[in-house]
């Protein structure tokens, strides 16, 4: 009880410091952002007209009054959602352009994360225990090479030969023509239109599984309970899952946890690449435009997101693993 | 019929990167049901490859290269894995070394033992908690621990719970590798204890793997003798104890003596053991030998009966034909190699030297904190004793019992949280609390520390001369020509002779004892008045701890150096120590001269300790 408490007090405090140190970057940064915006409006070498500087900060809503009011005021709209307008879709607010990229993000990049740990710590577990067999050095050699790979560049190949040279999916965006909702046209196009994107992802991801589990397995596998399995004369199978692989998949476990976290972030170039109406696109047009308000939300949704799959990761370990209880419980 | 034979057994590693090596050679023996074997051998003996190899559990680069193994009729040598499995645990356990390992870490106690038992046998559900629940009162732990994680149990306790284990299915054989080795003393002695009550009640056979003959003689009615990959010698624990045939065995057996007696004699085996990757010629223990006849450089013996049992020895088969006594000597019962010998007026010298550090009802708490609760743990409480220039002091304690505590007090690492430490050196009284930065550093030059493993504390990239010269630059600001005698000199003092020979050698090439001499070559390099020495000998093979222990005691006679010899071993106390000091939960439950003490030891704690020390004659 004591180790849930202790995690939970310092993700809220993490969490915490995140939220003010969001508030502060912006804040000390020097410049003004209504007199940049404006002078992105008017030209570079336009004269800065006062009224024009303050009718934009009161379009954006921007604030004033001590560091320490705006404070409060900005603690205040967060517990409210509010984290004002976005400025390349003006005058949609933050939390709209965001929510309509949340759930492509979501179901694409925890698709192919869940996927990918399951096919990597599979094959990682299998090519550890037998070890040095062909199908081990096909595995591990096979990983290295495409590790070397960047999910991007097979992505640019993916598309090259399946949507433009034999045309069997559709090249960008989410969808086409049916209405966004849970219905059968609208779910077919979103299938067709993530296949590519998820490919690219799934011929990179589980080979960082694959590796590490392999290399853990490899080292538990020399540890005295596995050899009194062995002596025990139970059967192999259950010496390498119930032994082995239950010991060696703890790291992997918490690894996936803290990938599960990034996912927020968003896969950009593989998003971009597709055109996909995803949150990692969203933050490659918040960075290019400057558009600070959802940049920073960007920011404060993805370390959140880390933050809250550390807290998972940490609480599944207590489970996981009897010995985190006691050692720092 | 027998229940395991192994005939001409060898064990080869062959790793990819370096030169195949015969761990095993050409073993030969048999074991009787029910029978208690013993198997002695030192580090690198090949005694635990051996074991292994028995269970058919040897993994790459290791493999058996030839011979027989039978167990019970059959041949299992080559057994498929699957036929194996049958006989596994049902006839066939074992007691790893490291038993802290052993067992699952995230999977409850009770499981552990429900996978082997459900699978061997018709047992189901709460037939087989109710095995358990027997097996724990066997080896007389409370039940309650069936469904305790392993890291919740203490090392005595897991080592319990592996032995359980072990008799699950009711072997016919066991298989022991070091069962205790890593646990205190006067646990050690009560495992032992119940090992051999079940055994005798139950009638299996144990093969019983151990580097500590004390042990090995008390437990086993018959006993292998295991040296550079080959059986020495093979004799009834009576029979060896008699008459050991070995010189091997005479040096492990002359590393024991009685420390009551008026006058103690340990010997010890100089040099080290053979790199087994070379090619031997003759016997591989005759370069460490003192009963070496040219016949032993030529030819190596074979294991041939001899009184009763069998040995590898050519002088011991010569000696006992028809008239070999006159040609090659009376065999000879001890080792007659270097020795060391402590005369009870030697421990009889009187405590008068001057006092170089005084500990004054000094007690330590530790508290550890965590969220609002403090938990205050008294790890030392009111220990008052003094060290004296040219003495030594024994601190002598199990695991536990405050004596690290005590030491990093007294070298200046850690404050007591009452009493003080008063060190009265050459330039004046200065009071040993928690250094910390220059003051630490300063305070080094005045006590010196030795360690307890002699294998990590030397830098291995380093030369010798290198790894001396060192704190002779930093404290005393030597540079040249200078530097170099000083390091010279120093290697001359440790014994390691000659010493120009020593100063471009490497850590690794050394052998324990060896090792163990630069490390104290280090301490005396600043001049210190204190060297605290903290179990310096555990980690080293019986058969070279005198040679330290000598060491040590030579440079309390020719310095005025204060010594205080941290240790579980009352013989060793006794061999090197004036005065002996017994810590148990933190408090002296003991404290007098060495003889006073050992004789007539008031406290329980210091007889079970007394108890411990195999005592072969």
């Amino acid at each position: 009880m004591t180790y849930v408490a202790r995690k939970f007090g310092f993700f809220i405090a993490t969490l915490w410091a995140v939220v003010t140190l969001n508030f502060l970057i912006p804040r000390l940064q020097p410049g003004d952002p209504a007199e940049i915006m404006v002078k992105r409006l008017a030209g570079k070498d336009a004269a800065l007209d006062p009224a024009q500087v303050k009718a934009m900060r009161a379009m954006l809503g921007a604030p004033d009054g001590s560091l320490w009011n705006q404070y409060v005021t900005y603690l205040g709209e967060l517990v409210h959602g509010n984290f004002g307008l976005s400025y390349t879709y003006y005058p949609y607010s933050v939390t709209e352009v965001i929510g309509q990229a949340f759930w492509w993000t979501v179901v694409l990049v925890v698709f192919t994360q869940v996927v990918s740990f399951v096919v990597g710590v599979v094959l990682g577990a299998y090519a550890a225990w037998r070890r040095n067999s062909r199908l081990d050095s096909v595995v591990t050699l096979g990983s290295t090479f495409l590790g070397t790979l960047q999910p991007f560049w097979i992505g640019l190949l993916l598309l090259y030969v399946f949507g433009y040279t034999v045309g069997w999916f559709p090249t960008s965006g989410g969808y086409e023509e049916a209405t966004p909702g849970f219905n059968w046209p609208f779910i077919q196009e979103a299938v067709s239109h993530s296949f590519l994107p998820a490919l690219a992802l799934l011929i990179v991801t589980p080979i960082g599984w694959i590796l590490g589990m392999r290399n853990t397995m490899i080292m538990n596998l020399g540890e005295d309970y596995i050899r009194l399995a062995k002596a025990k004369g139970l059967p192999d199978r259950h010496v390498a899952l119930k032994y082995a692989a239950r010991n060696a998949l703890l790291p992997s476990v918490t690894g996936f946890a803290l990938a599960l976290g990034g996912v927020l972030g968003g896969a950009i170039l593989v998003e971009t690449v597709f055109d996909y109406p995803g949150l990692g696109r969203l933050m490659g047009e918040a960075v290019e435009n400057k558009d600070y308000p959802l940049l920073q939300t960007l920011m404060l949704l993805t370390t959140a997101g880390v933050l809250v799959a550390n807290l998972a990761a940490d609480l599944l370990y207590g489970v996981l693993d009897p010995r985190a209880r006691r050692a720092e419980g | 019929m027998t229940l395991l034979d192994v005939r001409d057994l060898s064990v080869r590693y062959e790793p990819k990167a370096s030169r195949p090596l015969d761990a095993v050679q050409e073993v030969s023996f048999a074991i009787e049901p029910g029978e208690f074997v013993g198997l002695i051998g030192e580090s690198g003996s090949g005694k635990t490859t051996l074991g292994t190899a028995l269970l058919r559990l040897l993994q790459r680069p290791g493999r058996i290269s030839g011979g027989s193994i039978t167990f019970d009729g059959t041949d299992i040598t080559a057994l498929h894995e699957d036929d194996l499995r049958s006989l596994r645990w049902r006839d066939v356990s074992t007691v790893f070394q490291s038993s802290m390992n052993s067992l699952n870490p995230v999977v409850r106690v009770e499981a552990q033992f429900r996978d082997a038992i459900e699978h061997h046998s018709s047992l189901r559900g709460e037939a087989v908690t109710r095995r358990v629940r027997e097996l724990f009162d066997m080896v007389i732990i409370d039940p309650k621990f069936m469904t305790a994680f392993p890291h919740e149990l203490s090392g005595g306790m897991r080592q319990r719970v592996n032995l359980a284990l072990a008799l699950a299915l009711d072997p016919k054989f066991i298989l022991l590798d070091e069962p205790t080795t890593g646990l205190d003393v006067v646990v050690q002695h009560s495992i032992l204890e119940n090992v051999r009550r079940l055994q005798s009640e139950q009638g299996f056979a144990v093969l019983f793997i151990s580097h500590d003959i004390g042990t090995v003689l008390d437990l086993s009615d018959r006993i292998l003798v295991m040296y550079a990959g080959r059986i020495v010698e093979d004799q009834s624990a009576g029979a060896l104890l008699r008459e050991p045939l070995h010189p091997y065995t005479k040096g492990l057996l002359g590393s024991y003596g009685d420390p009551r007696a008026e006058t103690v004699k340990i010997t010890y085996v100089p040099g080290r053991p053979p790199d087994l990757s070379l090619d031997i010629v003759g016997c591989s223990f005759a370069p460490r030998c003192p009963e070496r006849i040219d016949l032993c450089l030529e030819k190596t013996p074979p294991l041939e009966p001899l009184n009763g049992g069998r040995a590898a020895c050519h002088v011991a088969a010569l000696q006992r034909r028809d008239g070999g006594a006159e040609r090659f000597g009376e065999p000879k019962r001890g080792f007659v190699g270097p020795q060391f010998v402590k005369t009870g007026d030697e421990s009889r010298s009187a405590l008068t030297n001057e006092v170089v550090l005084s500990v004054e009802h000094v007690s330590k708490v530790f508290e550890r904190r965590r969220g609002f609760t403090v938990t205050r743990t008294e790890a030392v409480s009111d220990v008052s004793f003094e060290l004296r220039r040219g003495e030594v002091t024994a601190l002598v304690g199990q695991s536990g019992s405050g004596k690290s505590t005590l030491a990093k007090m007294i070298t200046g690492v850690e404050s007591p949280s009452q009493g003080r430490i008063v060190f009265h050196g050459p330039q004046g009284d200065k009071l040993v609390s928690g250094f910390k930065g220059r003051a630490l550093r300063d305070y080094r030059s005045d006590v010196q520390m030795v360690f307890q493993d002699p294998y990590s504390s030397i830098n291995p990239a380093k030369r010798l001369g290198y790894v001396l010269s060192r704190p002779l630059a930093n404290y005393q600001g030597l540079r040249g020509e200078q530097l170099r005698e000083r390091v010279l000199e120093l290697l001359e003092r440790v014994a390691l002779t000659p010493a120009d020979r020593f100063v471009n050698r490497y850590g690794y090439e050394l052998s324990g004892g060896q090792r163990q001499r630069v490390i104290i070559a280090k301490a005396l390099a600043v001049q210190p008045d204190i060297i605290v020495a903290d179990e310096p000998i555990s980690s080293l093979d019986v058969s070279i701890r005198a040679e330290v222990l000598e060491l040590l005691s030579d440079l309390v006679k020719e310095s005025d150096v204060g010594i205080l010899y941290i240790t579980h071993d009352l013989l060793s106390a006794r061999m090197l120590s004036d005065e002996v000091i017994v810590l148990n939960g933190g408090k002296v439950v003991e404290h007098g001269p060495t003889l006073d003490v050992i004789r007539d030891p008031q406290d329980d704690y210091t007889r079970t300790l007394l108890e411990a020390i195999p005592n072969p004659f």
